[in-house]
């Protein structure tokens, strides 16, 4: 047994070989992908990922790495002939320093346990992926998480400082430092939303920023959707860049008002929520230039919450929209496409038409601030067939983003999800580019195998050749 | 255009023939930085323009060559700016260079760095291939972040050819506040200033004097100011200005000029020499004949780094050295993009 010679490294309970001891890990959200491990590890020191990795490099064995499991795109879907890595028991927040604003933390701590560690001092971890009550710091570096603020505050790339990284050889080294800028190539860049293929973080410094003092959602309803992406296009024009600003269509309005009856006026065709903050007189003063940019653009109805309680309930039913939706499909698939925001009103008529065509139900949600579209195909695995039309529908919306200067992922990473638009979106120098950049730091290729970068072979496999401009993009490769 | 990009190519293709090296060179305004590199030239600056810029989408796609000082006022036209303040040296730098060197002016520790802001690049590696990574939208996970790496490896992984930039609205008003204080003071009353999210967008301390310039809400800057206890600087536009472009008086002397970037909380042992301290005490500029050696030592200890700005050997180590798993994994990486070794050779580390 290849996986025997992990117990001499690991304390008892900490390799899982049985089978319903596996199962847990077999898929992470994208649970339409699902793949037993070969085993598991649960280490509880940087010494023990050292040595679990070093033991895979020598015994060639495949490794990948989980944190809470809640990535959408399979990127910590396991090998069947590797061992799967858990973070989970590296837990603990290291330090909180006020007077930097930074905390040091193991890859394992909660998002929104950052935060709340923070709170105290009146800071707090700016990028919050939907799921920040589950999903841990380590799998957010990983991915490059975004969220609900990340038009303002940005991505996690932009919020940390430092991550102390384990090389498939066994190596600790840190990337990045507690200063701002670092010597010699980007690593720390690098390596944010590298999905697991470049090395294993076992611990991150984030930046923390005061809170501001104040903040406040203003609701807008339009009863057309290119109205509501002209206002986007208005408000930025003005100067003004909105905490948040997201947009949700007639489907997603209506199954939110079901489940939680936020409010919402159910017969516009979109609506627009916009957070603004700051100190107090900046946010009044755009909170009105907001509120008149709005009614210029055709706002059927503009409400402005009177207070944080009115703003939580405003922002209440966006967040529900994932569950809402839950409620009125068996199943859902979410997309993740970025677009210029210019093209929000094509977009969504194409996307509706491809509804029609797949006969899948679609709802639509989306950080309008940034142009990353989230619609969530409805669809039922039990038919027959609709899994399957779901994920081509699925594709054509990705490859809809990559022709209006899109693409096929703004913060939920590739995984096994998007490898085949990944031949759509980059040319055969590019990926023979990322492949090189993948060598450089794992040559022997054990670092979550057959994610995130296809192979020039895969790509000829998928038949996803989309003749560009009349050239077959790998014409020195066999078709089968 | 076609035509340049074509015989860029060439050029390296040549030069991979001959075991020869190349240097890249932009409009020449840094060309002080870095280690001394040799090899035929290549030049960027004539590879110059505006591809796209599209102020509601808040971005720019500009070729190299093209002129910051076009870019700039190009965004000023419409309310914009580069939000990391880049310097601008005697109307030569271009956008290129900048982008490969990576340096951020006063701003950066209050709106991020020069590669906070890179949203796409377009370059040409070590092996004549025509590259282009990230795009135009804010939000682009797909494949790895190749453009941000780009950015500060001084075109040693490849020759940019094409940037694409988030940019950002102007503040609405600005103010720039001074009072003298003794070094110890400033560097605590700007923690404090910082974590009170009051609007400070520059912050710098030169050796008599405590430097602070507030962005925002015109009245919230006002109120910010006078609450503070600074009084304001009438000549602080021009002193942002010359500060981000090097041109204060602590930049004109014959010793070498250091620049330390080290945690904000730092005690940096200055002894005698000349210095400046901006970011909010996260960026040190030190005029100084003390070795090289005593220096990184000290940058290092801080758990910062020090770069050797202008001045001293050029031949000798002028970025902080690198542990040696740092260093291994920057050497594959360069042979990732640039296994010939024609691209800009050791200007940043011997054998890199």
């Amino acid at each position: 047994m290849k996986f025997e010679g992990l117990k001499q490294i690991l304390p008892d309970n900490a390799l899982l070989l049985s089978e319903e001891s596996r199962r847990v890990y077999e898929c992470d959200a994208l649970s339409a992908h699902r793949v037993m491990p070969g085993c598991v590890v649960l280490p509880n020191s940087v010494e023990q990922v050292q040595a679990v990795l070093k033991y895979c490099y020598t015994n060639d064995i495949p490794v990948v790495a989980r944190g809470a499991g809640t990535g959408l795109s399979g990127g910590a879907m396991p090998h069947e002939d590797g061992v799967l890595l858990s973070l989970a028991k590296f837990d603990q927040i290291a330090e909180v320093d006020p007077l930097q604003k930074i905390a040091r933390v193991q890859p394992g701590v909660r998002n929104l346990a950052i935060s709340a560690a923070a709170k105290p001092y009146g800071l707090y971890y700016a990028p919050d992926p939907s799921s920040q009550i589950a999903c841990t710091i380590g799998g957010n570096v990983a991915e490059n998480s975004g969220g609900v603020h990340s038009l303002k505050y940005g991505l996690t790339v932009h919020n940390i400082l430092q991550i102390k990284i384990v090389t498939i050889e066994g190596e600790l080294i840190t990337l990045g430092s507690h200063a701002l800028d670092t010597p010699g190539y980007d690593l720390l860049a690098l390596f944010t939303g590298s999905e697991g293929m470049l090395g294993v973080i076992v611990e991150v410094t984030v930046k923390l920023l005061p809170k501001p003092p104040c903040s406040r959602v203003l609701l807008a309803a339009f009863d057309d959707i290119e109205k509501a992406g002209n206002s986007v296009a208005g408000i930025i024009a003005n100067g003004i860049i909105p905490a948040g600003l997201e947009m949700m269509d007639k489907a997603a309005i209506r199954a939110v008002e079901d489940f939680i009856h936020a409010g919402y006026p159910i017969d516009a065709e979109a609506i627009l929520l916009c957070e603004l903050d700051g100190s107090e007189e900046e946010m009044l003063a755009n909170i009105s230039k907001v509120e008149n940019l709005l009614n210029e653009y055709g706002a059927i109805e503009v409400r402005i919450a009177r207070d944080d309680d009115e703003s939580q309930r405003f922002w209440a039913g966006r967040k529900a929209a994932f569950p809402a939706v839950g409620r009125i499909a068996p199943d859902y698939y979410c997309m993740d496409g970025t677009i210029p925001r210019k093209h929000i009103a094509k977009v969504l008529s194409e996307i509706n038409a491809l509804s029609e065509k797949y006969k899948l139900a679609v709802v639509n949600v989306f950080h309008a601030g940034d142009g990353n579209l989230h619609p969530l195909i409805l669809y039922d695995v039990a038919i027959s067939d609709e899994l399957k039309r779901a994920e081509e529908f699925g594709s054509e919306i990705l490859e809809l983003c990559i022709s209006v200067g899109g693409t096929i992922t703004g913060e939920h990473g590739v995984g096994v999800e998007k490898i085949r638009e990944m031949c759509v979106q980059f040319s055969e120098n590019e990926l023979q580019q990322f492949h090189a950049v993948k060598k450089a730091f794992d040559a022997k290729g054990l670092l979550n195998p057959g994610k995130a970068v296809p192979t020039l072979n895969r790509c000829a496999e998928f038949g996803a050749m989309h003749v560009h401009q009349g050239k077959d993009k790998f014409p020195e490769l066999e078709r089968f | 255009m076609e035509k340049k990009l074509k015989a860029i190519k060439q050029q390296i293709l040549t030069a991979i023939e001959r075991g020869e090296s190349l240097k890249i060179i932009g409009g020449n305004s840094k060309v002080f930085l870095g280690r001394d590199t040799v090899g035929s030239e290549i030049n960027m600056a004539d590879y110059s323009g505006v591809i796209s810029y599209e102020p509601t989408e808040l971005y720019i796609t500009v070729r190299a060559g093209t002129l910051l000082s076009v870019i700039t006022k190009l965004l000023a036209e419409q309310g914009q700016m580069l939000a990391f303040e880049p310097a601008e040296i005697n109307d030569k730098t271009t956008i290129g260079g900048v982008i490969a060197t990576g340096l951020s002016g006063p701003r950066r520790p209050y709106s991020g760095s020069a590669r906070d802001f890179v949203l796409g690049v377009r370059c040409i590696n070590g092996l004549a291939k025509e590259l282009s990574f990230g795009g135009q939208v804010m939000k682009n996970v797909a494949g790895y972040d190749l453009s941000r790496l780009m950015t500060g490896a001084y075109g040693t992984l490849g020759i940019i050819t094409e940037v694409t930039l988030k940019v950002l609205p102007q503040s609405e008003f600005e103010s720039t506040g001074v009072k003298v204080v003794s070094r110890q003071q400033a560097l605590s009353e700007i923690h404090d200033i910082s974590s009170r999210a009051a609007p400070v967008s520059a912050s710098c301390y030169d050796g008599e004097k405590m430097i602070v310039r507030f962005s925002g809400n015109e009245k919230f800057v006002k109120e910010s100011l006078k609450s503070t206890g600074f009084e304001e600087y009438k000549k602080g536009n021009e002193f942002w200005k010359e500060l981000r472009d090097y041109n204060l008086s602590i930049f004109h002397t014959d010793k070498p000029i250091w620049r330390l970037s080290v945690p904000s909380a730092s005690n940096v042992n200055l002894e005698n020499d000349d210095y400046l301290i901006d970011w909010g005490g996260s960026q040190y500029w030190l005029a100084s004949d003390r070795s090289p050696n005593e220096i990184f030592t000290m940058a290092d200890d801080l758990g910062g780094s020090a770069l050797l700005f202008r001045g001293g050997d050029r031949n000798g180590d002028v970025f902080q050295p690198l542990s040696s798993g740092l260093f291994k994994l920057q050497q594959e990486l360069k042979r990732a993009f640039d296994p010939h070794k024609v691209l800009n050779l050791e200007k940043m580390y011997v054998n890199i």
